[in-house]
């Protein structure tokens, strides 16, 4: 059985669509500027071909021009950005055009005030035309780019939150894998005690409720290493019921500090793992150990378990878990988490190692 | 007359369930318990049983490879595999049983299981044992001895050797007969060994080199067993190229 994923924590996605733009005081966006400034000098040089004057001079112009606009656009929706930001996306659009087009407008005019005063009037290349067709030109040339410019903004922006989603989306949908094969058996394993032992069977359906409460657990992808702990022993028990003395769990986590913040469904996976792997195909059955450090603030915990004689069947399947848990650890401690797996003479070892962090600390990440 | 069931499973609450599900049932009833598929296939020996409730996933050997054991039994009782999840695909597996089950088994499918079990004619039930020796690769061979069954697991195997009647495995841990024919053993490990003579079946994985005498009979070494091995004419040259030896 897998159930269907669920749906990550719906953010911005059912809420009205808003404007979005990026930090125009970030390097990133002035440079995205400056080329899309440039290249619309280009597209209007090469349009003009101005003969009188020659391209490079009416290219170095216009980019002048040009550049005094969008960088001073830039800065004004750099303070701007908050409350622009806040706004729908029809709403922000009209204010960023409305905006753009009174500066280019204020430009302009100074432009055309001090050209006419150095004389570039006469050359007639950068401005032409008598002041009001000069202004509406701009304003109406300023309208589309800028346009343009927001239209991909935001479909840049869709895009990235679109795969960031997606990332989560898998997550989740990871993190909700139970072996159907365990909670089939467990299942018998209830059936058959609730003849011979009804308390026993009372344990085992709380024990089975909680263990899915724990994997159905999407908010609190942060729990305390103590309730992890404690979701790891409750999966033991099930299987104790099952598996019987074939199954032996080692637990060496006492020096461990108890409200460090981890990842939920950690250590029960790997557990999971060992016994599946280790134990199960092993009719001897075998030990697993669970030992934890603490070390100059690193937490070391390391599970081991038997590995499965060469010549029984070998099962597959552990990758998945453990890439799920090492990309769940790098979410949460980047680059200060490590997930080693590896086979060691007679024994399978996998260790996890992670800063600890708890309460606010943690809360803030 | 009650037909004669063995429970095979290695979860005792499992075996505990099945056990009492065959106490309410009439005409049926429970001829012993296995925890795991050597002892299920030395019971079907001693107690031989009418009906093996037999479980797929167990350590050791599976239920599958026991059913395919039981498949060479002269008289092989009606095979019902029960498993609490379906990765095997059983229904490829439809012939070679009565019928599968689905744990937690439901009462009424159990006794719908034996009744059908309990209908089944001999012929019915050599069908099934054939089936099941041609579908199901064992990853260990059983030996028929005095003090009961012996397995030896296939690669430990060097080779397979034929005499008039009786074929030998040769293994890391001395030599026994079988009772298998080398035309079967080459359909079950065409993947795994190699036929090198009309009389000789050997484990690639063994295989060192080719060597050839002054008469110009090639022979085969294979590593950790000391004597070389006849090569016919005819497999020479096929050996050669395929193995690079």
């Amino acid at each position: 059985m897998n159930r269907p994923a669920p749906q990550p924590p719906a953010g911005d996605a059912e809420q009205p669509k808003q404007l979005y733009l990026p930090d125009f005081c970030a390097a990133r966006a002035v440079l995205a500027i400056v080329i899309i400034c440039e290249l619309t000098a280009l597209v209007l040089a090469l349009a003009r071909n101005e003969a009188a004057l020659g391209f490079w001079p009416d290219l170095a112009r216009t980019s002048m021009f040009l550049l005094w606009i969008s960088l001073c656009g830039a800065g004004l929706l750099c303070v701007l950005r908050g409350y622009l930001n806040r706004q729908s996306l029809p709403k922000g659009s009209m204010l960023v055009l409305a905006l753009t087009a009174a500066m280019v407008a204020l430009i302009s005019s100074i432009a055309y005030y001090f050209g006419g005063r150095a004389g570039w009037l006469e050359g007639g290349a950068l401005i032409p035309d008598d002041h009001w067709t000069f202004l509406v030109r701009n304003i109406v040339i300023t309208l589309i780019v800028t346009a343009l410019a927001l239209r991909y903004f935001y479909v840049t922006h869709e895009w990235r939150k679109n795969v960031e989603l997606q990332a989560k989306a898998r997550v989740y949908a990871l993190q909700a894998r139970i072996r159907p094969h365990f909670l089939f058996n467990s299942m018998n394993t209830i059936a058959s005690l609730t003849r011979s032992n009804p308390a026993r069977a009372e344990e085992a359906v709380l024990d089975l409720a909680e263990l899915f409460r724990a994997n159905l657990n999407e908010k609190r992808n942060q729990i305390t290493l103590a309730e992890e702990i404690d979701v790891a022993r409750t999966y033991q028990r099930m299987e104790q019921l099952r598996l019987g003395e074939r199954l032996r769990v080692e637990w060496k986590v006492d020096t461990l500090p108890k409200d460090a913040w981890v990842p939920g469904l950690t250590l029960q996976p790997l557990l999971e793992n060992a016994i599946y792997h280790g134990v199960e195909p092993r009719p001897e059955g075998g030990t697993v150990t669970v030992t934890g450090e603490f070390n100059k603030g690193m937490i070391t915990i390391v599970v081991r378990n038997p590995v499965p004689l060469a010549n029984l069947t070998v099962r597959d399947g552990n990758r998945l878990a453990l890439a799920n848990i090492k990309e769940r650890m790098e979410l949460m401690y980047g680059e200060s988490s490590t997930v080693k797996s590896g086979r060691f003479d007679e024994e399978y070892i996998v260790t996890l190692r992670f800063p600890f962090t708890s309460g606010e600390g943690a809360r803030l990440k | 007359m009650n037909l004669r069931v063995l429970i095979v499973d290695d979860e005792s609450p499992a075996r505990e369930r099945l056990r009492s599900m065959l106490v309410e049932t009439d005409g049926f009833e429970v001829a012993g318990e296995a925890d795991t598929g050597q002892r299920a296939l030395a019971l079907c020996d001693t107690l031989k049983p009418d009906i093996v409730l037999l479980d797929v996933r167990m350590p050791g050997i599976d239920g599958l490879e026991v059913a395919r054991h039981l498949a060479t039994h002269p008289e092989p009782p009606a095979v019902i595999f029960t498993t609490a999840f379906d990765e095997y695909a059983l229904e490829a597996f439809e012939s070679e049983a009565v019928a599968y089950l689905l744990k937690p088994i439901r009462a009424e499918k159990l006794r719908a299981a034996l009744a059908k079990a309990g209908r089944l004619t001999r012929a019915q039930l050599q069908q099934m044992a054939s089936a099941a020796r041609e579908s199901i690769r064992r990853t260990h061979i059983g030996v028929r001895g005095r003090d009961g069954l012996k397995l030896i697991p296939v690669e430990e195997v060097f080779c397979f050797h034929a005499d008039q009647k009786y074929t030998t495995v040769k293994h890391q841990k001395g030599e026994d007969l079988i009772e298998d024919s080398l035309k079967t053993l080459e359909d079950e490990y065409s993947t795994d060994f190699v036929r090198i003579h009309r009389n000789a079946l050997v484990n690639t994985r063994f295989l060192e080199r080719i060597a050839r005498d002054a008469t110009g009979q090639h022979f085969v070494h294979l590593r950790g067993f000391p004597d070389a091995l006849e090569v016919s004419r005819r497999m020479a040259g096929d050996l050669k190229d395929r193995f690079r030896i």
